[in-house]
């Protein structure tokens, strides 16, 4: 049977369609939930992913009010009950004032933050991450390659992964920083906003839950490359290569695969 | 070197604040006793004492921090909150030397902090424990917050 996966919208997100998208590429049932359809309306899915965008404008502070909405309330008993749940971006924030990632503290009391880039400015973008955990660290991502390199586009301005250092220490021991920012080697780099110890993205205990802040679903067809990338250059004046899925997809590939046991090539 | 003071520059809007309305829900969805919320823009200046007058009245002619059609300002000659105030701000907080990009003499530091008022149905500050439990669920990330009662 297909997975279901909530594609879960909030009032000011923005990225709901190119993660349906991508999801759907891969081959699971993936629908749109706008919030006000309530928690209830979640309860039947398999899995969530929380898109991008400025959820209730990021007021307060970005992905804070969205963490408290009730909508919410069936994201987080799913993902204690073991369901995957993805955030990317804006959802990563959320994951993160809701406290499922890195989950070190009570619910919805934050031991980290993705706080203000380095520098005050809204960042895009194009980078890599690199998974820096093993694969069975991380089932919702389990079909992805050990130190798989996944490109993608940054896109926000509240991305630097924020925490007191003995927090950072402990995020680094126990396993949750699920993806660095690295170059198209999987060499790692300064994370362009400032991120504390180079951090993309981060997961929680049982690795069910993911937040990462750069978005691959910007990246995962050939034509959404950077310019200069080997393969959209070779897919130039071929619009069937130009089309085709590749890049940010195998973040995609690796989550559905996830659902279903499978495994994805690096 | 000339002394310096600081100012506070407390600005808070007049026409309906939707941020504050926003987090009034989420406050009440949080369970507290919340009637109203009032969020206002604390500028915080360090400024030479000859020229805090100056600074004074440059605030009022920067539409950015403060326009007089949409907010309120109340200048302070301290930069603590008052009570049943809570005041938000970065943990690395770094003045800048400039005012929204303006240059004006006599300023060594500006920093900008978020004031929220919580009020209950008579139109009183919120109890001490409401209002700490509103920073601790919600006002105040402290991995990268602080908050200053």
């Amino acid at each position: 049977m297909t997975a279901r996966v909530a594609v879960v919208v909030f009032p000011g997100t923005n990225s709901e369609d190119e993660t349906q998208r991508a999801l759907a590429a891969t081959g699971v049932e993936a629908e749109i939930v706008h919030w006000s359809r309530g928690s209830a309306a979640l309860r039947a899915f398999d899995a969530f992913v929380l898109p991008g965008g400025f959820a209730y404008e990021d007021r307060v502070r970005a992905g804070a009010v969205a963490a408290h909405d009730e909508v919410m309330d069936a994201v987080i008993d799913a993902a204690q009950a073991g369901k995957f749940v993805i955030g990317i971006c804006n959802g990563a924030q959320m994951l993160l004032e809701a406290g499922l990632v890195p989950g070190t503290g009570p619910l919805r009391r934050p031991t980290a933050a993705f706080a203000p880039n380095a520098g005050g400015k809204f960042l895009c973008v194009h980078t890599h991450v690199r998974l820096a955990v093993a694969p069975e660290r991380v089932p919702v991502l389990a079909g992805l390659a050990a130190d798989a390199v996944v490109p993608a586009w940054i896109s926000h301005g509240e991305g630097r992964l924020a925490a007191p250092e003995a927090e950072l220490d402990l995020l680094e021991r126990d396993g949750h920083v699920a993806f660095v920012y690295c170059n198209a080697r999987g060499e790692r780099i300064v994370a362009p906003n400032g991120s504390a110890r180079g951090v993309a993205g981060l997961t929680n205990r049982d690795g069910n839950v993911l937040a990462i802040m750069p978005h691959p679903e910007r990246d995962a067809w050939t034509f959404m490359h950077r310019d200069g990338d080997p393969d959209k250059a070779a897919a130039r004046g071929n619009t069937r290569a130009m089309l085709a899925p590749s890049g940010g997809i195998r973040f995609f590939q690796a989550f559905a695969a996830g659902l279903t046991g499978a495994n994805v090539a690096r | 070197m000339s002394e310096a003071v600081e100012r506070a520059y407390v600005i808070t809007l007049t026409i309906p604040d939707n941020e504050a309305f926003t987090a009034l829900t989420t406050l009440a969805r949080i369970g507290l006793p919340v009637e109203r919320a009032v969020r206002s823009d604390v500028w915080i200046a360090t400024v030479d004492t000859e020229h805090a007058a100056t600074l004074d009245r440059t605030i009022t002619t920067i539409e950015t921090i403060y326009n007089p059609n949409k907010h309120r300002l109340e200048v302070r000659s301290d930069a603590r909150p008052r009570p049943g105030e809570v005041w938000i701000t970065a943990l690395d907080e770094t003045p800048a030397i400039t005012v929204a990009g303006r240059t004006v003499a006599g300023v060594r530091g500006i920093v900008r902090r978020t004031a929220w008022r919580l009020l209950d149905d008579r139109g009183a500050d919120v109890p001490a424990a409401v209002l700490e439990r509103a920073t601790e669920t919600f006002l105040c990330n402290p991995a990268f917050q602080k908050a200053i009662l």
